[in-house]
């Protein structure tokens, strides 16, 4: 029976390839379809932790967390739901029709909440609770929010919360980040995100095939993100930004030995709670503003030094041996430097070094300037940590630039003549610094010859990170040196010409240097950067006014900061 | 040696055990009872199954040879009874409403069509081994029993019920190759039969149509047509290699997958017993066809060879075209897995046929 025999094989035939495609869904394709199956019936039910707060050296918190209280409606139970939307919006004193319009928008299955109003005030939100036994279906859940209890206070600083973007999220899926994550944008909030962030968590739960709750599978509490805490204190925070009021421009304060940022402001300055609420206003504000307010002047903004500058020809020329404490020249008001007449501003008569730097001397610095020699005064401002940017751990960190002979010969096909030494000597033409590296060179001074890192995260929850974070270069500067200079700078105080003299009356004594560069076709940019106590230095300060006019002006905001940090015990 | 009934025996109630296994799981509802005690009725079931398997093994086969017409004409009258007054359940009228049960007469005529062509195949003395489709041209071999056999084929494709009018079909055209019918005739038989097929497609319900369509491409309609097959492929892959275990499956349990303990049973059993348990259900059901074949192969008399091979065909064909359709590789059509499905007629058809089986076993030697 032939026919039999391969109808048998046939059949045998269609057992075997049954077989086979069992073989290969269950086994081959397995992991994706149980993946399909998981899909169908889990759910999750997120619930956020609250984002690390930002605290202040003394443990006082800058940035903290708010709750704010979203009305859920769950739609399990139709007429319930309906009921609750009623209720829900006579109490929020919103159109029905407008919370059914939501509502029915964010439907997606009955076991998922709708979140029908967003951020309703805490006494609606308790009226609401207390209608619970009524309203079955309402949900009032609290999610923690961004709050910035001191406004814009150290903006710069913290940087502020958004959406990811695009570059963030293919950089950082591959440290938990998912779309929709809030993630910090400049400042700490942007460079230690991942401790600051917080991992959420929820409940996952088993749904039918209608999305209808069945069982919870489990809770994983939402975990806090960790506190960071910064060596800035809040007070004199505070005293500097007040001092510096609504001038454009910042002010940096520093402990000179380990580089410990104490203050750092800048202006114009932003509110970070803007791009939480994202009010198309002022957040286009802000944005489309000239004066650019995102912009940490204190370490992104390169401006020319301008007399500052002068400090670094000093140390070129007492270090290269080219002048000593003996040294005098005579400034008759302007120098002839080949066939150009270089200015003073004034007449200053013989001067030594102290004096001219108190005086800030033009011509005495030319003739220093020239003997130094234009690559030693490039040399020294690149040992001075000048040209690159300090390794601050804030982003966008401006590096500056020194010009120097060989730079002129590549790039500007010219040679580099006396009288670029003697603009170079004064912090003119090409120089470009930041805040923070001027303030970085002045604790040179104050420390006795360290190049520091400033850095300004002290902890990360209770580790103390202190000690990773100083790391400072000795220079082997000769004490000489370093005394003839502090000498000069402490003469800026207390001379009856000095530049600083305005600084004089204090209680604290003072020494810094002033500076006017000008910046055409603005008003010149004013400088002053200093440190005090003058024997034992706890402080260095930098007060910067971006076209704020002669360094005077910021001798001026310099001194209602310290009498501020005098009044408040805090030096 | 055990004897052959003992075996078919003890294989049907393992598979049948299993199938109340996966209706209780199906219906097993993590937090509270289960939705419905089904799995009870079909325990129920099952027992009267074995009782009549016993009686009707315990008859001669030979009896069907005298009741084949009165059999066949029961089966049409209960077929337009359904087409006049039965119940209407997911779309298709296919039940008859007796008593506290529903009866489905479709069932029965497949097996009363195999006693029917097995009979007019055949001579009536079992002594004369020569089958008459020797003698038959085309107009007696093929065109007066497919008269007959369309009867029921229209009446059971009006209900509608594609699955078992396909498949009456088939048992109709693999008796007519068995019986030595010429392969030529067959064939024009089958081109006669086909070409109007294209026209067929606009005789088609809408959601016959959208089954078919959705053979070709379940990903058309994910969440309508296409829904049933997608879910079932899920269930069966997600059991992967050793299962989710006993009462573990979600796809069944949660809905997700319908008609979880009638049409896709095998996909509920496979989820949660894996491609280890599947294998040993595939093996089962093949021990059991194979024990059919077996029978019908050392049966000299025409008529209990044929009816043997025909119920074989029978349980064969709707073994392989369930669990095809379970897994995306045939149309989904209403056809239960026999033995494991939930549902009275099939159980006790499918027993009733089991025991003729063995008793042309235990008769043949007579002869």
């Amino acid at each position: 029976m032939i026919r039999v025999k391969l109808l048998i094989f046939f059949l045998l035939l269609l057992f075997l390839s049954l077989w086979l495609a069992l073989f290969n869904l269950e086994v081959l394709q397995g992991a994706k379809f149980r993946e399909l199956s998981k899909k169908n019936c889990i759910r999750l039910l997120p619930q956020q932790g609250a984002r690390g707060n930002i605290i202040d050296r003394k443990g006082r918190i800058m940035v903290g967390n708010k709750l704010s209280y979203d009305v859920m409606i769950l739609p399990q139970n139709n007429t319930d739901a309906e009921q609750s939307l009623n209720k829900v919006a006579g109490i929020l004193g919103v159109n029905t029709e407008t919370m059914a319009q939501t509502y029915r928008k964010g439907y997606f299955a009955s076991s998922v909440p709708v979140t029908v109003a967003r951020n309703i005030d805490i006494k609606k939100a308790i009226m609401l609770e207390e209608l619970k036994p009524e309203l079955p279906a309402v949900i009032i859940q609290s999610n923690p929010v961004r709050n910035y209890p001191y406004g814009k206070l150290a903006c710069h600083v913290f940087g502020y919360l958004g959406e990811i973007d695009r570059w963030r999220l293919t950089k950082m899926a591959d440290y938990g980040y998912k779309t929709k994550d809030m993630v910090g944008f400049g400042g700490v909030e942007e460079v230690y995100d991942y401790y600051l962030r917080q991992d959420e968590g929820g409940l996952s739960m088993e749904v039918d095939h209608r999305g209808r709750f069945k069982r919870v599978l489990g809770f994983e509490p939402p975990t806090n993100g960790v506190d960071i805490q910064l060596t800035i204190d809040l007070e004199i925070q505070k005293i500097a930004e007040e001092a510096l009021g609504g001038h454009k421009g910042c002010v940096i304060i520093m402990e000179p030995n380990t580089g410990e940022i104490i203050a750092m402001t800048s202006n114009p300055d932003f509110n970070p709670s803007v791009f939480l609420e994202r009010s198309g206003g002022s957040l286009s504000g802000i944005l489309n503003n000239p004066d650019a307010p995102l912009i940490n002047r204190a370490i992104s903004g390169a401006y020319p030094a301008g007399s500052v500058f002068k400090l670094i020809v000093a140390t070129a020329a007492l270090e290269t041996k080219k002048i000593n404490s003996s040294t005098t020249f005579l400034c008759q008001g302007k120098l002839m430097v080949g066939r150009k007449e270089f200015l003073c501003w004034n007449t200053h008569g013989l001067q030594n070094l102290p004096m001219a730097i108190a005086h800030s001397c033009n011509v005495f610095f030319y003739r220093t300037g020239l003997l130094a020699g234009a690559q030693a005064i490039h040399d020294y401002a690149i040992r001075l940590g000048f040209s690159k940017p300090t390794g601050f751990e804030l982003p966008n960190e401006a590096g500056g630039f020194i010009p120097s002979p060989l730079w002129y010969k590549l790039n500007k096909f010219r040679k580099w003549y006396d009288g670029d030494t003697a603009n170079l000597s004064i912090g003119q033409g090409y120089v470009s610094v930041t805040p923070l590296q001027i303030t970085r060179m002045m604790a040179v001074f104050a420390n006795a010859g360290n190049v520091v890192r400033p850095y300004i995260v002290k902890a990360i929850g209770n580790k103390d990170i202190s000690f990773s974070q100083r790391k400072s270069t000795h220079l082997n500067l000769k004490d000489t040196t370093i005394g003839y200079i502090r000498d000069g700078l402490r003469k800026v105080i207390t001379d009856e010409g000095g530049t600083g003299n305005v600084l004089g009356g204090l209680p604290v004594a003072v020494a810094g240097k002033t500076g006017t560069a000008q910046a055409p076709p603005g008003m010149a940019h004013a400088w002053f950067v200093g440190f005090f106590p003058y024997q034992n230095p706890k402080f260095v300060m930098c007060v910067f006014l971006e076209h704020g006019g002669p360094g005077y002006y910021s001798c001026v905001v310099a001194k209602q900061i310290i009498e501020g940090m005098v009044a408040g015990g805090l030096i | 040696m055990r004897s052959r009934k003992f075996n078919i025996f003890i294989i049907a109630l393992l598979i049948a055990a299993l199938g109340i296994l996966s209706i209780y799981s199906s219906t097993y509802q993590k937090t509270g009872k289960p939705w419905e005690d089904i799995y009870k009725r079909q325990a129920l079931w099952v027992l009267l199954g074995v009782l009549i398997f016993v009686f009707v093994s315990s008859m001669n086969y030979r009896s069907f040879w005298d009741l084949t017409y009165p059999m066949y004409a029961i089966v049409l009258f209960l077929l337009f009874l359904v087409f006049l007054l039965g119940a209407v359940h997911l779309g298709a009228q296919r039940w008859l409403k007796i008593a506290w049960f529903n009866f489905q007469p479709s069932e029965f005529a497949k097996l009363a069509i195999v006693i029917f062509l097995a009979r007019y195949f055949s001579r009536k003395s079992p002594y004369d081994i020569t089958l008459s489709s020797r003698r038959f041209g085309i107009l007696r071999g093929i065109l007066l029993p497919f008269a007959f056999v369309a009867v029921p084929i229209l009446l059971v494709m009006e209900q509608p019920d594609l699955g078992s009018a396909v498949m009456i079909f088939c048992i109709f055209m693999a008796l007519l190759y068995l019986t030595d019918m010429r392969l030529k005739y067959m064939v024009i038989f089958l081109i006669i039969i086909l070409l109007p097929a294209p026209l067929l497609w606009h005789i088609l319900k809408d959601y016959q149509k959208q089954r078919l369509m959705v053979f070709l491409n379940p990903n058309i309609d994910p969440l309508g047509a296409g829904y049933t097959v997608i879910q079932s492929r899920i269930a069966i892959g997600s059991g992967g290699l050793f299962g989710k275990g006993w009462l573990g499956g979600t796809q069944s349990q949660l809905h997700f997958l319908p008609e979880s303990h009638t049409d896709f049973i095998f996909a509920t059993f496979t989820e949660e017993w894996g491609f280890l348990g599947s294998t040993a259900l595939l093996l089962l059901y093949f021990l059991l066809i194979r024990q059919g074949f077996i029978i019908a192969r050392r049966t000299q008399d025409t008529f209990g060879k044929l009816l043997a091979y025909g119920i074989t065909l029978m349980l064969g064909l709707q073994i392989l075209v369930n669990i095809a359709m379970n897994m995306g590789l045939a149309p989904v059509v209403g056809l239960p897995l026999p033995l494991m499905s939930y549902g009275g007629s099939s159980i006790v058809t499918t027993f009733i046929a089991l025991g003729i089986l063995v008793n042309i076993d235990q008769k043949r030697a007579v002869f």
